[in-house]
C-alpha cells in the first residue's frame, strides 16, 4: 500500500478519528482510557490496530460505532465516516450507520449471535432494519451472503440455529452480516483469536478478498504480531490508551522504532526464536489511574533516560512512519 | 423434539404416583386419627376398633395404600365419612372453578410480572429500577387472604361495583362469573406475581448484557426491535423454567381464595375435608390439587425448553 | 478492557450509589422485626388492656385514644390483641423454623457426606415435598396430627425441612471439597468430630439467611393457618384468626380486618427486607 499516505487529500478518508478522548466515570474517580488517539483509514486499506488487553483499542472501535458501555463516554475529539462527522449526530441518524456504513465482528461469533434466531434471519436483519426489505427477500439475500462467504450449503445452513455451527462457519456468519448493507468500513475486534489456526487462515482470507472485490476497508484489531504482517497495510501500536507507534507493515516490521513495539516483536516466536528464548515483556499494563509521569512506558522500559519524565511527542521516523519516544527525536 | 416430551413425560408418572405417597403418608402420620375424627375423641377403644375394621383402616399401610391407588386411578375416590356420597361426581363438579381461578391468576401474575421485570431490567440501576423492584418486595409480603378482605371492602363493601363472593357458572352468566372471578383472581395473582417479576427481571438482565444484543444494536436495530426480537424470547425461556415451580405455588392459595370468596371449588373441598375430618375427601382434593400443581410444573416447564433452539434441534452435522 | 468497565461499575457502584438504598432497606427490616420482637416479649407490659378482657357495651368501636386500634365484635381492645397476637406467630415461626433448620441440616449434611445411593434417594424425597404447595401439605399433616398451634409448628417445620436441606447440602460439598477434610479423615478424626468441627461452621452463614426468609414465611403460613381455623384457637389471639373473625364485620368495623392483616404484613415484610439485607451485606454473590 502507499507508504505516503499523508499526500493524499483527507476529504477522501473512509475513517477519521482525531483526538479521541473517552473516559470512565467509576466511584472511584475518573478514569481516561483512550487518550488523544489519532488514527484513520483510506478507502481499501486494511488497517491493523495492535495492543495488549487493556490497551484501549476496543473502547476505540466501539467509539465509532457509538456503543460505549453506559458509563463511558467521549469527552473530545472528532470521528469522520467519509468526511461526515459521527459525533454530532442525533441517535436516530448514528443508528442509520451502523450496519449500514460501518459495521462490527466481534471477537466470540458464538455468543454475538441470537440462540433462538436462526442464521437466515440473523444475517438479512440488516435489510430488514435499514432497507425495510420483507423477510422472504432479506432471509434469500442472507443466503447469498454465505454463499459469498464460501459457506457450503448455504440454502440448507441459512435455516439452522447458531449452535448447530462450527466456530468457523459463526465467524464467517458474521461477516455475512456485516457485509450485507456493503459498509465503507468493517471494524474487526479479534475474530480470529477464537478460532484454531486453520479456520484462522480461512477467516484471514476471506477478510482479504472481501477487501479486494468490494473495496471495503477494514480497521482490524488484534494483539498477535502475526496476523498483522500477513493481513494489514498499516499498523498503529497502542499502548495504555496511546498511539505510541504508527506506520506501514513494512516499516513497522523492519524497523520497528518505540521500544515497546520493539518488546512485542522480540516476544512474538517467529522462526529465529528456536535457537534462543522468548522474551517476555517484565511488568504489566499500567491501570488507567496508574499511569506513570511522563511516557506511559517508561515503568517497563529497557531505554528509559532522564527524558522520559516528561511525556514525549510523535517523532517522525520514516515516511508516514512516526513513534512517541524520545529515543526517536533524532530521527529515523 | 419429541424425545425432549418423552423424557419429561416419562419422569412424571412416577413424580405422582410418589406425590400420592407423600399424601397419603401425611395424612396418616399418626395412626387411628381417621377414626378418632370421624367418632369424637371420647371414642372407646372399642368403637374406634370396629370402625377401623368397617372402614379397612386396620390394614397394613401399604395395603390401604394400594387399594386406594388402584381405586383412584380407576376414577373410584372413595365414599365420604360423613354421608358416604361417592367423592368422585364432587370433585369432577368443582374442579373446572378451580381450573378457571387458576388461569385467572396465572394470567394476572404474568401481566405483572413480564413487563414490569422487563422493564426494572432495561432501566438498571436508574429510578425506575429502584421503584420496580420495591414495590416486588412490598407485594411479596402481602398475605394474599389479607389482600382478598382488602378488596372486598373496597369493591364490595364501599363501591359496590363487584360482588364479594359465590359462584356463577362461565356458561350460564358469562359477565357475572367474571365479576365474581376479578377479586380472587387478583389476590391470588398479585402476590404471586412479586417472586416472578423478580425472575423475569434476572433473567432479562442477563439477557441484555449478553453479547447478541451488542450486535443487534451493531446492525443499527432499533430499541423497539432489539427489546422484542432479540431480548424477550431469551429473557422467556429461564424465566419460565426457574418460574415454573412458583407457577405450581400459586394454584396452592386457591385453597384460601375459595374460602374467602365461598367458590365452590376444589380449594374448598379440602376445608371442608378437614374441618369435617372426612378424610376420603381431604385426600381426594388434596391429591387432585397436587396433580394439577405438578402438571402445570412439568408443562410449563416444557414449554420453556420448546422455546430454546438449541434444546429442540441437535447439534448436527458441522 | 471491558472487564474494566464492568468491575468499575459493578464494584463502585455497589459500594457507593446503590449502598444507602440497601442499607436503608436493611434498617428498616430491623426496625420492624425488632418491633414486631419486642411487642412478642413484652406484649403483657406494653398492652393497655387485657386481650380476653370482654366488653360486650364497648364493642366495634372505632379507633379513639381509649382504644388506639379499635374494639372487636366482644369488645376487646385491638391493639391489645394484635401485640398479644405478636407473640403467637413468633412463637410458632421459631420453633418452626427450628425444626426446618435442625432437620434440614441433618438430611442436608448427611446427603452429602455418604453421597451415592443415600444422596439420591434423600434428594428426591427433598425435591417432591417442595413442589407442594406449602398450605396444602400443612393441611394434611395437620389432619393426622391434630388442629392446634402445637401441630401447626410441627407442619410448618416440617415442611421447611426441603428448603434448609437443599443448603446445607451443597455448603456441605463445597467444605468436602476442601482438603482439610480429607487430611482430617487421615489423621483419624471421627466422622462426627469432622463434621462438628469442620462442616458446620461453613455452613452457617447461608443457612441464617435462609432462615430470616422463612421466618417470614411462617408467620405467614401460621397466619394462614389460623385464618382457616386450623391453628391458634380462639380466645388466644392470632392475627390469622383474629382477621377471620374480623372480615365479618367488614362493613361497620373495617379497621377489625385492616389491622391484623397490616401487622402481618409488617412482620413478614420486616423479616424479608433482613432476609435480603443480610444476603447483600454477607454474600452479595449469592443474590439469584
Amino acid at each position: 500500500m502507499d507508504p505516503v499516505r499523508r499526500h493524499r487529500s483527507e476529504a477522501a478518508l473512509t475513517l477519521a478519528i482525531e483526538d479521541l478522548v473517552v473516559e470512565f466515570n467509576s466511584g472511584r474517580g475518573v478514569a481516561r482510557v483512550v487518550d488523544h488517539v489519532s488514527l484513520s483509514v483510506w478507502p481499501g486499506e486494511i488497517v491493523g490496530l495492535i495492543g495488549e488487553s487493556g490497551s484501549g483499542k476496543t473502547l476505540t472501535a466501539l467509539s465509532v460505532l457509538g456503543l460505549l458501555p453506559g458509563n463511558a463516554r467521549i469527552v473530545t475529539g472528532t470521528i469522520r465516516l467519509s468526511g461526515q462527522s459521527l459525533l454530532d449526530l442525533s441517535e436516530a441518524r448514528r443508528r442509520e450507520t451502523r450496519g449500514e456504513r460501518v459495521a462490527f465482528i466481534p471477537q466470540d461469533a458464538l455468543r454475538a449471535l441470537n440462540p433462538v434466531l436462526r442464521v437466515d434471519m440473523q444475517v438479512g436483519e440488516p435489510f430488514e432494519i435499514h432497507r425495510h426489505t420483507e423477510w422472504e427477500v432479506a432471509k434469500q439475500k442472507a443466503v447469498e451472503l454465505l454463499a459469498a462467504v464460501h459457506l457450503r450449503n448455504p440454502t440448507a445452513r441459512a435455516r439452522e440455529y447458531p449452535h448447530q455451527y462450527s466456530g468457523g462457519m459463526q465467524q464467517r456468519a458474521m461477516i455475512a452480516m456485516g457485509l450485507a448493507l456493503d459498509p465503507q468500513l468493517l471494524i474487526a475486534d479479534e475474530p480470529t483469536t477464537a478460532l484454531d489456526v486453520t479456520v484462522q487462515a480461512q477467516v484471514l482470507k476471506l477478510l482479504r478478498e472481501i477487501r479486494e472485490t468490494h473495496g471495503t476497508s477494514i480497521l482490524f484489531i488484534t494483539h498477535d504480531l502475526g496476523i498483522v504482517a500477513e493481513l494489514t497495510d498499516w499498523v498503529y501500536v497502542m499502548y495504555a490508551g496511546a498511539i505510541v507507534e504508527q506506520g506501514s507493515v513494512e516499516q513497522i516490521f523492519q524497523h520497528p522504532s518505540h521500544p515497546y513495539t520493539k518488546a512485542l516483536l522480540r516476544a512474538t516466536p517467529t522462526i529465529h526464536t528456536v535457537h534462543s528464548e522468548l522474551v517476555s515483556i517484565p511488568g504489566h499494563i499500567p491501570l488507567p489511574n496508574e499511569l506513570p509521569e511522563g511516557c506511559r512506558f517508561v515503568d517497563r522500559c529497557p531505554v528509559r533516560f532522564e527524558r522520559c519524565s516528561e511525556e514525549p511527542p510523535d517523532f517522525e521516523v520514516g515516511a508516514g512512519h512516526t513513534a512517541r519516544c524520545w529515543r526517536c527525536e533524532a530521527g529515523p | 423434539m419429541l424425545r425432549l416430551i418423552a423424557v419429561r413425560l416419562a419422569a412424571f408418572i412416577p413424580t405422582l404416583i410418589a406425590a400420592s405417597i407423600v399424601l397419603f403418608v401425611a395424612i396418616n402420620v399418626l395412626p387411628g386419627s381417621a377414626a378418632r375424627a370421624a367418632l369424637g375423641i371420647d371414642a372407646t377403644a372399642q368403637a374406634i376398633a370396629r370402625f377401623e375394621a368397617m372402614a379397612g383402616l386396620d390394614r397394613p399401610l401399604y395395603v390401604q395404600y394400594l387399594d386406594w391407588l388402584g381405586k383412584v386411578v380407576q376414577g373410584d375416590f372413595g365414599k365420604s365419612f360423613q354421608n358416604h356420597v361417592p367423592v368422585g361426581p364432587e370433585l369432577l363438579n368443582r374442579l373446572p372453578i378451580t381450573l378457571e381461578l387458576a388461569i385467572l391468576a396465572f394470567i394476572v401474575a404474568n401481566f405483572i410480572a413480564i413487563p414490569l421485570g422487563a422493564i426494572a431490567a432495561y432501566y438498571h440501576q436508574r429510578p425506575a429500577d429502584s421503584g420496580i423492584t420495591f414495590l416486588a418486595t412490598i407485594l411479596g409480603a402481602i398475605p394474599n387472604f389479607w389482600l382478598a378482605t382488602l378488596l372486598i371492602l373496597i369493591f364490595a363493601l364501599r363501591l359496590r361495583v363487584l360482588p364479594a363472593g359465590g359462584y356463577t357458572p362461565l356458561t350460564v352468566d358469562p359477565w357475572r362469573n367474571l365479576s365474581q372471578m376479578i377479586m380472587p383472581a387478583l389476590s391470588l395473582g398479585i402476590v404471586s406475581s412479586a417472586l416472578l417479576l423478580r425472575i423475569m427481571r434476572a433473567s432479562m438482565l442477563e439477557v441484555l448484557t449478553s453479547d447478541y444484543i451488542r450486535t443487534a444494536h451493531a446492525k443499527g436495530a432499533p430499541e423497539r426491535v432489539v427489546i422484542t426480537r432479540h431480548a424477550m424470547r431469551n429473557a422467556l425461556i429461564p424465566f419460565l423454567t426457574v418460574g415454573a415451580v412458583e407457577f405450581g405455588f400459586l394454584f396452592g392459595g386457591v385453597v384460601i381464595i375459595e374460602e374467602i370468596f365461598r367458590l365452590p371449588g376444589i380449594g374448598s373441598l379440602v376445608l371442608v375435608g378437614i374441618i369435617n375430618r372426612d378424610y376420603p375427601v381431604l385426600l381426594a382434593a388434596a391429591l387432585v390439587i397436587t396433580v394439577v400443581v405438578l402438571t402445570v410444573n412439568m408443562l410449563v416447564d416444557i414449554i420453556g425448553s420448546l422455546l430454546d433452539p438449541r434444546q429442540v434441534h441437535s447439534r448436527g452435522s458441522k | 478492557m471491558s472487564d474494566l468497565a464492568t468491575s468499575g461499575t459493578a464494584a463502585e457502584g455497589f459500594s457507593s450509589r446503590l449502598s444507602w438504598r440497601r442499607h436503608g432497606l436493611l434498617g428498616i427490616g430491623a426496625i420492624l422485626v425488632s418491633l414486631v420482637l419486642l411487642a412478642a416479649l413484652f406484649a403483657d407490659f406494653i398492652a393497655p388492656y387485657s386481650p380476653y378482657e370482654l366488653n360486650v357495651v364497648n364493642m366495634l368501636q372505632a379507633p379513639s385514644w381509649a382504644h388506639w386500634l379499635g374494639t372487636d365484635e366482644l369488645g376487646r381492645d385491638v391493639l391489645s390483641r394484635t401485640l398479644h397476637a405478636a407473640r403467637i406467630s413468633v412463637e410458632v415461626a421459631l420453633v418452626a423454623v427450628t425444626i426446618g433448620l435442625v432437620g434440614g441440616t441433618i438430611v442436608g449434611i448427611i446427603s452429602a457426606y455418604f453421597g451415592g445411593i443415600v444422596d439420591l434417594v434423600l434428594m428426591r424425597l427433598m425435591e417432591l415435598l417442595f413442589s407442594f404447595p406449602a398450605i396444602l401439605l400443612a393441611i394434611i399433616l395437620m389432619a393426622s396430627l391434630g388442629t392446634n398451634m402445637l401441630n401447626a409448628m410441627i407442619a410448618i417445620g416440617i415442611i421447611f425441612i426441603p428448603g434448609f436441606s437443599r443448603l446445607a447440602r451443597a455448603a456441605t460439598q463445597a467444605v468436602l471439597r476442601q482438603e482439610y477434610v480429607e487430611a482430617a479423615r487421615t489423621i483419624g478424626m471421627s466422622d462426627l468430630r469432622i463434621l462438628g468441627r469442620e462442616i458446620l461452621p461453613n455452613v452457617s452463614t447461608p443457612l441464617l439467611i435462609e432462615a430470616a426468609v422463612a421466618f417470614a414465611y411462617a408467620v405467614l403460613l401460621e397466619s394462614a393457618l389460623s385464618f382457616l381455623g386450623l391453628g391458634a384457637q380462639p380466645p388466644e389471639p392470632s392475627w390469622g384468626n383474629m382477621l377471620n373473625t374480623g372480615r365479618g364485620f367488614m362493613a361497620q368495623a373495617p379497621w377489625l380486618g385492616i389491622v391484623p392483616g397490616m401487622a402481618m404484613f409488617l412482620c413478614v415484610l420486616g423479616f424479608n427486607l433482613l432476609g435480603d439485607g443480610l444476603r447483600d451485606y454477607l454474600d452479595p454473590h449469592l443474590k439469584d
